[in-house]
């Protein structure tokens, strides 16, 4: 069994972009949820030492990564555990990106790390790393720089794949992610996330849901959005994409829409990353957790249903 | 602004290209004295020639048989035209990662003007993705990940005619993915008697393919393979229109030229080379030259030997038995099948050692020692 997260947040903020604050609110919720020792325990077991990598979707302006959940996330592991400022780098492929998003770039030794693997000094593997039939050279964000990886992704549709979230998000991971989009990425999504850096770093993955793009993706679209106003939080890459999928399929439902499948996108690379072993797609087996707070953090609903 | 560097190449012959393979050049080379380059952090934003518009939203591109379908923000396999608001664009045009002034035999084109320069040019990307890529670290990177320079058309043609270059060569990467720009440095070239020639491995559509030959002088093809599995495993591409260009370019009349990398248990059995050559000789005739070149490890089958001097010979000698009359081995300088021989008397009519043509016994394009007529584009 995988454990799966939903938090969400009923208060006044609810509809809107959410501050640090709220994203705090419910990352603590989370944390309590996740596993069955303290908050400040759990992220000490998760991150022990070393350096932690954060990794964004900022692949458009209007409905990327939010900051304050990148730095919700981040005072949180240096509020309960050992690291440091300097240990935590927030990345994505290029410096732009995380600018044109809000992001402040930061590639010294002080404070908070923030930069593009274009950043000077940065790049790409030597060395390829592979599974399936393509090969790649991966971010050395990863390879090199960090010790543990938080895939940081945002939830909504996309045009080949189906779903956009934590997957498909280290497709910017690669320095060749064309490469890997045949066949609505089955079983490209899966090799992605099973290259070695990928697969064995990967510690969390926290999707912001809050506000949910159902349709159009991956590029933005005002029409086909939607506030979930919640996270999808789990250790499992698979499982957690698997309960955005769910989300992603009751909003089309919601909105009159077709299923993804029957549109010819059918998101049949979880499965493969199930059969490489890199999580659960199969909803029976996936513990999911469904925790509703309030602007206090306070627990106004617990259950195990998505809707 | 950190990136960007002025490079007078009056003072240096400086780095171009992110690379350091053999085939793509370093330097500048012979570009010293002629003018500046400028690298650059901008790509292009011009309009792709041949896409659809899908109903619903997205594009279709049509410049190779791939036919990728592209949404918002995405961009196709070849990693170099994107998809913005369904226009289409190329972010490669007049933008060139590499560069250089190569003889013409380095394509290897040995029937085109023998002898002459080809002012040789590329840009990032790539249609297919060959484990054995000589180029991969720019035919299989993004622009962004490379260096690049401001390269426009008008530039390269004024080059050419300032330094008496007689070719342009579209080559290293994949020319079909910089089809527009290409097309224009081709069609600009002609007017001021510059000849063009395309280095590819001819995955492209049989339109833009069409479009462009008027502005084309000879072609050289990479024809990775004579099986579609060899296409499928390590090319990441189709064999069939492969083949089918081929032929298209040959009724176009269009002087073409074959290369097979011959690779160690993967492309170089008896059969293989018989089914090659008797295909070439089927459909193309047995006067379009071939060459065997020899595979040196790299990229993604560093694990496999060079190519055995011994396995590109039995090559050389099954295809001329099946009736190929130029056919050559490659990358194997001194060898005596690097030199063209005569079809009617057998003597040589250009000896070549590596690039370089020791001599030429032949007058225009006839064999000076029996009067032969050699197929090919050869200066009167």
């Amino acid at each position: 069994m995988s454990r799966v997260i939903v938090t969400k947040y009923k208060g006044t903020g609810a509809g809107k972009f959410y501050d640090e604050k709220i994203y705090r609110l419910l990352l603590d919720t989370v944390f309590k949820y996740i596993a069955s020792v303290y908050p400040e325990k759990y992220l000490q077991q998760l991150f022990p030492g070393g350096a932690v990598g954060m990794k964004t979707n900022c692949l458009t302006v209007f409905n990327p990564t939010m900051k304050p959940l990148a730095d919700a996330l981040s005072q949180a592991i240096l509020d309960m555990t050992s690291l440091k400022e300097n240990d935590i780098i927030i990345w994505e492929r290029t410096g732009r990106e995380l600018k044109n998003c809000g992001y402040t770039l930061n590639i010294s030794a002080r404070g908070r790390r923030c930069l593009g693997t274009d950043a000077g000094g940065v790049g790409y593997s030597d060395e390829f790393y592979n599974s399936g039939s393509v090969s790649s050279l991966v971010s050395r964000v990863l390879t090199s720089m960090v010790d543990h990886s938080i895939n940081l992704p945002v939830l909504k549709d996309h045009s080949i794949a189906g779903l956009s979230a934590g997957l498909k998000n280290m497709y910017g991971a690669v320095h060749n992610p064309n490469k890997y989009h045949g066949r609505n990425c089955d079983p490209y999504a899966a090799h992605v996330n099973n290259l070695e850096p990928i697969r064995d770093k990967h510690r969390l993955t926290v999707i912001d849901a809050v506000r949910v793009q159902y349709d159009n993706g991956p590029g933005f679209d005002n029409d086909s959005l939607e506030w979930h106003n919640g996270l999808i939080v789990s250790e499992d890459p698979v499982a957690a994409d698997r309960i955005g999928l769910e989300i992603v399929e009751y909003l089309r439902r919601k909105n009159n829409l077709p299923p993804l499948e029957k549109v010819g996108r059918k998101v049949a690379y979880l499965d493969s990353a199930q059969e490489l072993k890199l999580g659960i797609s199969d909803l029976s087996l996936i513990d999911l957790k469904v925790i509703t707070i309030d602007d206090y953090g306070n627990v106004i609903a617990e259950g195990s249903e998505l809707f | 602004m950190d990136r960007r560097r002025f490079i007078k190449c009056v003072s240096c012959g400086s780095v171009l290209a992110a690379t350091q393979t053999e085939l793509v050049p370093e330097i500048l080379g012979g570009l010293q004295n002629v003018c500046a380059f400028e690298y650059t952090n901008e790509l292009s934003e011009v309009e792709a020639r041949y896409y659809t518009k899908l109903d619903g939203g997205g594009i279709e591109c049509g410049i190779c048989p791939r036919k990728c379908r592209i949404t918002d923000l995405e961009r196709g396999y070849c990693g170099t035209r994107e998809n913005r608001n369904d226009k289409y664009y190329t972010l490669v045009y007049g933008k060139a990662c590499a560069m250089n002034i190569d003889p013409i035999e380095k394509k290897p084109l040995f029937h085109f003007y023998p002898g002459t320069d080809a002012f040789s040019l590329a840009t990032a990307g790539c249609n297919v993705n060959c484990k054995c890529c000589q180029n991969w670290e720019i035919s299989q990177q993004r622009p962004e990940q490379v260096q690049n320079i401001d390269l426009p058309p008008k530039e390269i043609v004024d080059i050419c005619r300032a330094r008496s270059i007689p070719n342009i060569a579209y080559t290293y990467s994949e020319p079909v993915i910089f089809y527009e720009y290409m097309y224009d440095t081709a069609a600009l070239g002609h007017e001021h008697g510059i000849k063009s020639v395309m280095i590819s491995g001819g995955y492209i559509e049989s339109e833009p393919l069409n479009k462009l030959l008027p502005h084309l002088d000879a072609i050289k093809i990479d024809l990775k393979a004579i099986r579609p599995e060899y296409y499928r495993d390590y090319v990441d591409g189709e064999l069939q229109p492969v083949l089918d260009r081929l032929v298209q370019i040959k009724n176009a009349g269009k002087w073409l030229e074959l290369v097979y990398l011959v690779l160690p248990t993967l492309n170089d059995s008896d059969a293989e080379f018989k089914e090659l050559a008797g295909w070439i000789k089927t459909n193309l005739g047995p006067e379009v030259p071939l060459h065997f070149s020899r595979f040196h490890p790299q990229y993604l089958l560093k694990h496999l030997p060079a190519t055995p001097t011994a396995t590109l010979e039995r090559a050389v000698e099954i295809s001329r038995a099946e009736g190929l009359q130029f056919v050559y081995l490659g990358n194997v300088p001194g060898h005596a099948a690097e030199s063209t021989y005569c079809p009617t008397c057998g003597k040589i009519v250009i000896e070549r050692y590596g690039y370089r043509i020791n001599k030429q016994n032949m007058k225009g394009n006839v064999c000076r020692s029996c009067g032969h007529e050699i197929p090919g584009v050869f200066a009167g």
